[in-house]
């Protein structure tokens, strides 16, 4: 095996522990019927550990270590590390929310399928199984986890509107103005689309790498 | 000789009969009598995919079916462009935008910055920020009719909007921040000077374009290697001047907003100067009596 490859297996293995540990800490807490401040508390700091070293991804894409586009690969990052470094984080009251819970449960779940997929392929030697989960259990886990990210920024948005972090108001020397208010609300109408054009990219994969069969044209002699 | 025309999924779509030394454009056309809907300028002809290829050889209206070994029972493969759009009347709407929207917020700003206090008079940067602005798109404006000679005749409908929201949307957030009320102006005598080298690019553009526009005589529809003036050093040195010019037009106005439009248009346009420069290396390889294209720069010296 090659030292790419090799360090490839090692960050998809290592990712893929990390968030199966956030996805137990969840289920065992859930099953204590732990409060979502708690759940938060006890998941939330590796869950920021494991989104922040995936922008290695990008990293990845760029210097060609894998096919993948590194700007979509980034847009992607951006999108889950704006909800949870600059939303989630920051307002003490979101922790309490259970949409917190849902979107953390859908990503470590989602991801907990994905990541060990990824490591085993890598390695050559990935069991049927494990593809055809990773390219199912997207379908209704993606439209969760996106539903739970917007109903989040929402929750935010008063609480947004008053304390105005990272913007910047006029006059000042750089002539430009920015209200994270206003681009949470812009985003909040955007992101139906942006979301729409990963699950379509991926339904579409979904076919090809299940190698779904086309449907087979009426037989005349019947 | 009879062509078998074949759909991407390789359903026939028609059979034609036509000259073999007939060109592509007059396939076109007997296509065209049959299927109504698909206009020629919507219809793009491959040759059926050799092993190892990806994507078959298009077909040139210009040239013959014989060109391109067809024969008696030959393949074709059929895709619709979709609806098409003239290459200027593109430009010439993508353009008229920045020049009718930015000049709005100099001149109204009541209507643009309700209720705030508008200064009596604008600062002199942004009296001549909305010069610049508007020569320059004015500039394009003619060039679309003038100079420009495209290579295509007409691309799909769907990147007039796409177009034409990217250059009006940047000239709206552009224009809205420069001519706010609450504008800073940086200092006077270094924005005159950027403004001043600006001008410069783009007279520096303005002669690109026109040695580009006589690379081809009419007719050819060969690449050429752009020589001349800067293009000596570098591939894409019209865009190496309209890059400057914009970079020159921020530091002039000091805007954040005038530089995410400088930056945005740097990266699209390096894009292209990328595929433009491994186009020329790769046809201009100096083997059987072509030149060999010489080491340039792409686009913007001393970087790439």
């Amino acid at each position: 095996m090659r030292i790419s490859q090799a360090y490839l297996v090692l960050y998809n293995a290592l990712q893929a522990c990390g968030w199966a540990v956030v996805l137990a800490t969840l289920l065992y807490g859930i099953l204590r019927k732990d409060l979502p401040e708690q759940l938060y508390a006890a998941a939330g700091p590796l869950t920021n550990v494991v989104q922040g070293a995936s922008l290695l991804e990008t990293v990845h894409a760029a210097i060609g270590l894998v096919p993948s586009s590194p700007v979509m690969s980034l847009m992607q990052w951006m999108g889950r590390s704006n909800v949870l470094f600059l939303i989630l984080g920051p307002i003490a009251q979101l922790h309490a929310s259970w949409w917190s819970v849902l979107m953390l449960a859908t990503w470590a779940l989602a991801e907990a399928i994905r990541y060990p997929q990824y490591a085993l392929s890598s390695s050559g030697a990935c069991p049927a199984w494990l593809t055809w989960l990773r390219y199912t259990m997207f379908i209704p886990l993606y439209p969760v986890g996106v539903v739970a990210e917007m109903g989040l920024m929402m929750a935010a948005l008063p609480d947004l509107a008053v304390r105005k972090p990272y913007s910047l108001e006029l006059p000042n020397p750089y002539n430009w103005a920015f209200s994270y208010h206003r681009f949470i609300q812009v985003v909040l109408a955007l992101y139906p689309f942006l979301w729409w054009q990963l699950y379509s990219s991926l339904l579409r994969a979904r076919s090809k790498k299940l190698a779904l069969q086309p449907p087979k044209a009426p037989n005349k002699s019947q | 000789m009879k062509l078998e025309v074949v759909s991407r999924s390789g359903q026939t779509i028609a059979t034609l009969d036509v000259n073999p030394d007939a060109p592509v454009s007059e396939l076109k056309k007997k296509f065209y009598g049959l299927k109504r809907k698909y206009y020629p300028s919507r219809q793009r002809f491959t040759l059926p995919l050799k092993p190892g290829e990806k994507r078959g050889t298009v077909l040139d209206d210009s040239k013959s079916l014989n060109d391109y070994g067809l024969g008696d029972g030959g393949k074709v493969e059929f895709k619709d462009l979709g609806p098409q759009i003239g290459y200027s009347t593109v430009f010439f709407w993508e353009y008229f935008g920045p020049l009718a929207v930015y000049p709005l917020f100099f001149f109204f700003p009541k209507y643009l910055y309700p209720h705030l206090e508008a200064p009596k008079q604008h600062h002199l940067v942004q009296k001549l920020a909305v010069a610049y602005w508007s020569f320059h798109y004015a500039k394009r404006i003619i060039e679309t009719f003038t100079v420009h000679k495209f290579g295509h005749a007409t691309m799909p409908i769907f990147n007039l909007f796409k177009n034409c929201a990217y250059y009006w949307g940047y000239a709206a957030y552009v224009s809205y921040f420069v001519n706010h009320p609450k504008y800073t102006p940086p200092n006077e005598k270094i924005s005159l000077a950027c403004l001043g080298l600006a001008l410069l690019m783009q007279l520096g553009n303005l002669r690109s374009h026109i040695i580009l526009s006589n690379l081809r005589k009419p007719g050819e529809k060969d690449y050429k290697i752009p020589r001349g003036f800067l293009f000596n050093y570098v591939t894409c040195a019209n865009y190496t001047f309209e890059i400057w010019g914009w970079l020159l037009y921020s530091a002039a106005v000091q805007s954040i907003p005038a530089y995410l439009f400088a930056i945005t248009g740097a990266l699209q346009m390096t894009q292209w100067a990328i595929a433009k420069h491994k186009r020329l290396v790769k046809t201009f390889d100096g083997k059987d009596g072509r030149p060999k294209y010489p080491r340039r720069w792409i686009i913007f010296p001393p970087f790439l």
